[in-house]
Parts: structure tokens; C-alpha cells; sequence
């Protein structure tokens, strides 16, 4: 068991940060919006960290960067995700659809651009170096597997409550929603900014766990990543984004594995290895035209909740 | 300000803003029938790029499944762009009936159609990875012929030089341009592309062929997208299989400030698009590509429909 | 048999020269009316006579080019819908807008929303005074639903239920609002004569135990002339007539509205 751990820590902290993120699109979309800015809010908290442990929390007793280091740049990067998300939401909130799927995609662009750009970020290169708070990969899970936990909590208790049920009513039909009483633009504001901040913590710790970073983390590419783990695992229940973020970045090592089974023709094995992304582009394509609910589906736990309702 | 400076940079920004235009003008066609925003359209840019290299007998490199790849023979340039760019307009049909066909047929939410363009998007450029590797390629230094590499507009104290190349992607985008906008308004099939985008449900009731000219309307925009790839190709250089995304990207700020689905939208939206990156500032040049996203968001902020667009009344 | 509308001196709602074009089309054209505190008022006139459109512009899915609107003796010409939904005005749609995917309960619990105040904060975390709040909801709900005979089938998704009972939900939903003011665009539409006065009792029974006024859309003339205090008739966006039914019945620009006339009328 201890070593199957060690050679797979980080792919199973991966997976953890990958559902993660899944969730962070989840919520916007639990309002009807389809936002690829999630992306760009990952990015920001990773230079947050990647340039606080390389240059202001530079000292520190011991070998490892201090766990608790790691926790105030999470909440630093958190509060600034949260608050740029406000900003941008405010203005780009107003629009639906397609215009503002363009428009969280222009967002991250124009942070990509800057970041690339900046002296702080490190340009081109990004910033190496940054700080390891524990000794091995698999450690990580201390902090990635509660964050994980709190999240998917925090948005099965989100889905109960008023605030969750207005959110629902907002993405099944605006209009109907507006005129009980529910202020459409808050309420996309608000999701809009807790996905930011969880997009904003998980770029945070992410920045540890890779070591380095730099503009290549927040790119539409990214993002796209992330749009298919929501369209297979499933966007209509919260448990679907996160099944599709462990599953999807579990494929590739999935098929690395399948590429070194004897026998395999060799093209087809160096199509497993390199052709991961072809792959997602599929599942993407056949995602939206066949399962546009995804994998996952409310159906599968519709009996479980009615049969615990007390009013039945 | 500097006379020949200001000229210098008004013919740069002309001359890719035309390009900008003519590769918007693609996302314009498909909007206007389908009301979608089909962002496989960027990996079709890129595939007429690397089409019509290979058609002019260009060498692959060494990674990629096909490599070292290169066809026995090398046709002139014209005749490689136009056949290039057909097979890019092919691929565009083919593109419509898997990745498209099948939602329109439900009558899905266009939001679904624009994420599988985008899962078609991220098939080819991986797909063009996997098979030719990520290198840069130029195009031959003969792909001009005898054509001089620049251009003085100006005079010999006061030089404005154009490249020739951006002279070209000026003039080839022109004629395109013309062509398309005659093929619109002066053809009996132009007139029926322009019936269906308004109205589809009345052009099938009379008895106009939708299905057919969905599929013309995907070609001609594969076409092209694949000429506009062609042309930035081989100004510069195939700098890679991502070289289309970012161009994309920027397509879809043309098409937002000039007008979503209006023609002389995009034509207006990309010149003026060009013109801007052209003249930023030499000191700003690395924030170039942020301009057209920052156009891109502000359009969207404040009027969605675009400069040239109408603004689009909601029923309740 | 209608019980006596509980008149006051001020109405609760009055519009007054409300205009509103759609380009080139003036689909309200300089509409007043005075709606009074507790009785069921009657909108009436040919298709595209501009009612829905008034009816949006009334709870402010619309802002007119002119006029004012005052709800309450306050003034609402410029609020966007949830502030006129917080004011007190609730509503139903031509179209049935319900929330198809959630169910019964769900859809009438997102009704109380303005009558609760639970954040995200205190929801999520189940603070007593949010828990609380959430099991009143779901009570305040459930009485709704009982009314309208769902509670079986409380738990169903509100998008399969049959059509009668979809509307009388979407009813139900506007109630959870409690709202002073409700807006019915055209309540009975598809139904037949039978439910048709059931609808009509079940209106005027929701006036009376819940003290509400009444804007109502229809056009089927019984079902008016059985349930409305008054009327108001609309035609291109005018309005052509006011008052008690029968008085609108005989009025000679009404009949001509419904029936055409070869005469030209001068106005």
C-alpha cells in the first residue's frame, strides 16, 4: 500500500485538485452560466502563492515551507480572486450565453497576456522554485483531501437552501426567477465569486505542489480542461464535475499504462501516450451532442432524496 | 507625428486587418444561418495553412507521426492556396455534419454547439501535433516568384515600405472580400444564404434547399478561414498547430465589435482591429495581443451587438 | 356571487399615460387606469392588443418610453422585477413559466424567497436561525400545496405535472410571494369550460382568504363577466373602455373592437 502511495501520490493529489476545479465551474453554472473565467482565477492564486513563498515568507526554520504559510496564502489568494471575480462579475454578469462565455474568455486572455508580461510573474519564464511544504507528493492530501471534502459539502448544503434554490430558479428560467423576487445579478455575482475564490485556493496549493508556475496555467486550454470534466462527469449534480476531474486526469496515466501492455501495435501505444488530448476533444464533442448532462445525472439520486423527506 | 510613420503603420494595420476580416467573415456566415459561434473555425484557419504548405511541397519536420513527410511534388503558390484552402473548406462540411448536424437536428441550446466546435477545435490542433510535431514552418522563399520582398510607397528620402507578403494578404483579401460580397447580393444562391439567415423557417417553406446551403455556407467559410491561415502562414510562419487559436480568439473580437452576424460588421470590425494593434505603441508591443481582447470585452460590456449589429429585442 | 371588493379611496395600483413602442410599433399607447384595493379587475381586448405588454411593463420587464406607475402609492416605473415582486406584485405567464426541473415543493419554496433572509453564509452552515427559517418555508409551502391538491405529488418534477395543475402551481408560486397585487396573464387558457370555473372560484376564493386585488387577462367572456368587478378594455394599445361589466358589454367601441365594423369611427 505504501508504495503504491509513493508512485502515485501526485497523481492522486492531481486528481483531488482537478475535481476541484471541476466544482469551481459547477457553481456559475448552477446559475446558468457557462464561464470559462475559472481558468484565469486558478492562475492569479497560483502567482500569489509562487511569489509570496519566493519572496516574502522567505524565512522559515527548517527545510520545509510551513504548513500554515501555505494556509495564508491560500486565504490571500482566495480574498483576491473573490474580489477581482466581484469586479468583473459586475460588469460581465449582465450578459448571458454565448456573449459571456466570450467574455470570460477574453478575461483570461487579457490575464494571460499581462502575466506574461510583468516583471512580479516572472514573464515568459514563470517562477521556479517555489517552496515544498511537505516531504513527499502524497502528503499533500492533508490539505487537498479536507478542501475537497469542504467544498463538496459546502455545495451539497448550497443546493438546500434559499440561496441555492435561487440560483437553480435563475438558470431554469431567469425571467420566472426575477419576477418572485429573486435579483438575478447578485446571485450570478455570488457564484461567480465563490467559484473564483475555490479556483483561487486550489491555484494556490497548486503552485506547491508543481513547484513552479507560470502563464501556461491559466490558458484557454486550461479552461477547456475544465469544461470537460464538467460535461462528462456530468453538470447537473455536484458529484458529476467532481467525477469527471478524477476521471479525466486519471485517463492519461490510465492509458500510459495500457501503452506499455505487451502486444499493443506500437502506434496505437504512442497514440495513448501523446494523443491524450485528442482524446479529451472527443469526449468533449461526443459530451455535448450525446450526454449533455453528462455521465452523472440528478436521476441516479432522485429516490434517495425522497424517501428521506419527513413530508412524504 | 512622424507622416511616413503614421502611414507605415496605418498600411500595416490595413493589411492585417483585411486578413482579421476575411477570417471573422467566416464565424459571420456560420452565425447568420445557424445563430451558433463555431470555434472550430480557428483549427480550420490553421489547417489551410498547413494544407496549402504541404501543397507547395513543403517538408514536414521530425516529430509527429508523418514525419520527415513530404509530397513528391510542389505546386506554385495561387494554385496551392486555392486547392489547399478547398480541402480546408471540406473539412469545414465534414465538421458541420458531426459536430453540428446532430444538435441542430434536437434543436439544442446553441451554448451546446459552441462547446463541440470547441471539442472539435482541440481534435485538430492535437491532431495536427500528433501527426506533423510543433514546429515552426515558413513557407519556401520562392513562394512569391519574382516579386520583390518590399514595397516603397513612399519616396526615396521618405521611405514607407510594405512587405510584399502584406501587400498580398491586402490584395488577396480584397478580392476575396469582393467576390463574397458579389457571390451575396448578385447570385440567385447568395440571395437564398441571405433568405435563410433571415428567416428559416419561411426559406424552407419555400422550398429553399436549408440543409444544402448550411453546408455551402460551412465551405465557404472553411475556404475562407483557411485562406486567411494561408496568408498569416506565409507572411510570417506556421509558428505552430496553436497558431490559429489565438487568431481565433481575436476573430471573435472582430465579429463582436463589428456586429454578430453582419457582413460589412466583420469587415469594419477587423480593419479597425488591425488598426489598432498597429498602432500601439513600441514600448507596449508585448501587450499587442491583450488589445483585441480588451476590445473584445468592452464591445460586450457595452454594446453586445456590435457597431454595425441590431440590437436584439427580447419576448417575453 | 361575488363578495363586496373592499374599496378604499386610493387605489393600490395606477398607471397613468403609459406608453411603450417596439421600433415603429406603439404597442401601449398613453394607458391610465386605477386599480382598487381588493377587487378583481379585468383586462380585456383582441390579441396583440398590447395587455401582456402593460402587464410587463407593470411588474418592470419593461421601462416605457412615458408615463408612471405607482404601486401602493409609491412609484415603480423604473424597478426592475425583483424589487416590484419585493414591493408586493406577483405574477403568472401567458406561457406557463415554471421551473421545469425542480420539483413541486421546490418550485412553490422558491416563492417565499422574498419573504425570507437566510444568507449563503448561514444557510450553508445551518445556523439555527437559518434552519429555522428553511423549515418554515418548507411548511409555508406545503400549506400551498395542499390547497391546490398537489401534496402527493409534491416531490414530482413541477414539468411533468399535467397542464391544469401546472397553472394552478404557477398561481401558487406568485402566492408564496405574498403579495398584495397579483397579475394573471390569461390563468384559464387551454383549459375547458368545467375547469374553467373552477379556476374562476378557486380566484376569487385566493382574493378573498388571502385580502389580494386581481389583474386579470382573459378572454373568455364568461369567465370575465362571471369573476370581474370591473373591466378595462384594450385595443392597439388603447384603452377604449372602463367600468363594471355589464356596462363594458354594451359599450358600442367594444362590440366593435370584437366584432369589426365597416363604419369608420372618428375618434
Amino acid at each position: 500500500m505504501a508504495d503504491f502511495l509513493s508512485t502515485y501520490g501526485s497523481l492522486i493529489v492531481s486528481m483531488i485538485l482537478a475535481a476541484m476545479l471541476g466544482l469551481s465551474l459547477y457553481l456559475p453554472l448552477m446559475s446558468g452560466q457557462l464561464s470559462l473565467a475559472g481558468a484565469g482565477f486558478y492562475a492569479l492564486g497560483g502567482y500569489i502563492a509562487a511569489i509570496l513563498s519566493t519572496k516574502v515568507f522567505t524565512t522559515y526554520s527548517g527545510d520545509l515551507y510551513p504548513v500554515s504559510y501555505v494556509l495564508i496564502e491560500m486565504i490571500v489568494a482566495g480574498i483576491a480572486a473573490g474580489a477581482l471575480a466581484v469586479i468583473v462579475g459586475i460588469l460581465a454578469l449582465r450578459l448571458r450565453g454565448v456573449y459571456l462565455a466570450l467574455a470570460t474568455i477574453a478575461f483570461v486572455e487579457i490575464l494571460r497576456v499581462l502575466s506574461l508580461n510583468i516583471d512580479i510573474t516572472g514573464g515568459a519564464i514563470g517562477i521556479f522554485g517555489v517552496p515544498q511544504p511537505f516531504g513527499t507528493p502524497i502528503e499533500y492530501l492533508w490539505i487537498a483531501l479536507p478542501m475537497l471534502l469542504l467544498s463538496m459539502l459546502f455545495v451539497y448544503r448550497l443546493e438546500r437552501v434559499r440561496t441555492g434554490r435561487a440560483l437553480i430558479a435563475i438558470r431554469e428560467d431567469e425571467l420566472a426567477a426575477e419576477s418572485i423576487g429573486i435579483n438575478p445579478t447578485y446571485h450570478k455575482v455570488l457564484a461567480f465569486m465563490l467559484s473564483a475564490i475555490l479556483a483561487g485556493c486550489v491555484g494556490a496549493l497548486s503552485a506547491h505542489v508543481l513547484n513552479t508556475w507560470n502563464a501556461r496555467q491559466g490558458t484557454f486550454d486550461a479552461a477547456i480542461g475544465h469544461l470537460a470534466f464538467v460535461l462528462v462527469g456530468g453538470s447537473r449534480t455536484f458529484a458529476g464535475p467532481v467525477v469527471g476531474g478524477l476521471a479525466l486526469t486519471l485517463l492519461p496515466e490510465a492509458l500510459r499504462q495500457l501503452a506499455g501492455i505487451n502486444g499493443l501495435p506500437p502506434w496505437l501505444a504512442q497514440f495513448l501516450r501523446e494523443g491524450r488530448l485528442i482524446l479529451y476533444g472527443l469526449l468533449i464533442v461526443l459530451g455535448a451532442i450525446n450526454f449533455p448532462q453528462g455521465l452523472i445525472t440528478p436521476a441516479m439520486f432522485k429516490h434517495h432524496r425522497a424517501a428521506k423527506d419527513p413530508t412524504t | 507625428m512622424d507622416a511616413t510613420l503614421l502611414l507605415q503603420q496605418i498600411l500595416n494595420g490595413l493589411a492585417i486587418g483585411s486578413v482579421f476580416a476575411l477570417f471573422a467573415l467566416g464565424y459571420t456566415l456560420v452565425f447568420s444561418i445557424l445563430r451558433v459561434i463555431n470555434f472550430s473555425h480557428a483549427a480550420v484557419f490553421t489547417l489551410g495553412a498547413y494544407f496549402t504548405y504541404a501543397l507547395t511541397g513543403g517538408a514536414f519536420g521530425f516529430n509527429g507521426l508523418l514525419a520527415n513527410a513530404q509530397l513528391p511534388f510542389g505546386l506554385p503558390f495561387p494554385v496551392a492556396l486555392v486547392l489547399g484552402n478547398i480541402l480546408a473548406g471540406l473539412t469545414a462540411m465534414g465538421i458541420e455534419r458531426l459536430a453540428f448536424k446532430p444538435l441542430r437536428a434536437r434543436g439544442a441550446d446553441p451554448l451546446l454547439a459552441l462547446v463541440s466546435s470547441l471539442g472539435v477545435a482541440v481534435v485538430i490542433v492535437n491532431l495536427i501535433q500528433y501527426l506533423v510535431g510543433a514546429e515552426l514552418y515558413t513557407f519556401p522563399a520562392e513562394t512569391y516568384g519574382a516579386l520583390p520582398p518590399a514595397v516603397n510607397f513612399g519616396t526615396a528620402e521618405h521611405p514607407v515600405q510594405v512587405r510584399t507578403t502584406q501587400l498580398i494578404m491586402f490584395v488577396v483579401s480584397l478580392v476575396v472580400l469582393i467576390a463574397l460580397t458579389l457571390f451575396i447580393n448578385r447570385t440567385k444562391i447568395g440571395t437564398a444564404l441571405r433568405a435563410v439567415a433571415e428567416d428559416e423557417t419561411t426559406a424552407r417553406l419555400l422550398g429553399i434547399d436549408t440543409d444544402k446551403l448550411i453546408l455551402l455556407t460551412f465551405f465557404l467559410s472553411g475556404f475562407l478561414g483557411g485562406i486567411a491561415g494561408t496568408l498569416v502562414g506565409a507572411s510570417v510562419s506556421i509558428s505552430g498547430p496553436y497558431f490559429g487559436i489565438a487568431f481565433g480568439l481575436k476573430g471573435l473580437a472582430v465579429i463582436i465589435l463589428g456586429g454578430l452576424g453582419s457582413i460589412p460588421g466583420a469587415v469594419v470590425g477587423g480593419l479597425a482591429i488591425g488598426l489598432a494593434e498597429s498602432f500601439v505603441p513600441g514600448q507596449y508591443v508585448a501587450y499587442k495581443e491583450a488589445v483585441a481582447f480588451a476590445f473584445l470585452f468592452i464591445a460586450l460590456l457595452i454594446r453586445p451587438q456590435g457597431l454595425l449589429g441590431r440590437a436584439v429585442i427580447r419576448k417575453v | 356571487m361575488t363578495d363586496a371588493p373592499i374599496l378604499s379611496a386610493s387605489p393600490i395600483l395606477s398607471a397613468s399615460s403609459v406608453t411603450h413602442a417596439f421600433g415603429g410599433l406603439i404597442a401601449v399607447d398613453g394607458v391610465s387606469i386605477s386599480v382598487q384595493r381588493g377587487e378583481i379587475f379585468g383586462l380585456i381586448g383582441p390579441n396583440g392588443a398590447g395587455k401582456t405588454t402593460l402587464f410587463n411593463i407593470m411588474t418592470g420587464l419593461i421601462a416605457p418610453n412615458r408615463g408612471k406607475l405607482f404601486f401602493e402609492g409609491r412609484e415603480t416605473t423604473r424597478l426592475p422585477p425583483y424589487r416590484i415582486a419585493e414591493r408586493g406584485i406577483g405574477r403568472t405567464f401567458q406561457n406557463i413559466r415554471l421551473f421545469g426541473e425542480l420539483s413541486v415543493l421546490e418550485n412553490v419554496m422558491t416563492g417565499r424567497h422574498t419573504r425570507t433572509h437566510s444568507n449563503v453564509l448561514s444557510g450553508v452552515l445551518g445556523l439555527p436561525a437559518a434552519r429555522a427559517e428553511e423549515r418554515a418555508t418548507r411548511q409555508q409551502a406545503m400549506q400551498l400545496i395542499d390547497r391546490i391538491g398537489l401534496t402527493d405529488r409534491a416531490h414530482v418534477r413541477a414539468g411533468s405535472l399535467p397542464y391544469g395543475d401546472q397553472r394552478r402551481l404557477e398561481i401558487v408560486r406568485a402566492l408564496a410571494l405574498e403579495p398584495r397585487l397579483l397579475l394573471l396573464d390569461e390563468p384559464a387558457a387551454g383549459m375547458n369550460t368545467r375547469e374553467k370555473q373552477a379556476l374562476s372560484d378557486f380566484i376569487r376564493q385566493v382574493r378573498n382568504q388571502y385580502h389580494l386585488t386581481i389583474v386579470i387577462i382573459e378572454h373568455h367572456m364568461p369567465l370575465v363577466m362571471g369573476l370581474c368587478d370591473r373591466i378595462a378594455v384594450m385595443n392597439f394599445g388603447q384603452l377604449i373602455a372602463i367600468g363594471v361589466p355589464a356596462a363594458v358589454q354594451r359599450n358600442p367601441a367594444v362590440i366593435e373592437a370584437y366584432l369589426g365594423s365597416r363604419k369608420f369611427v372618428d375618434r
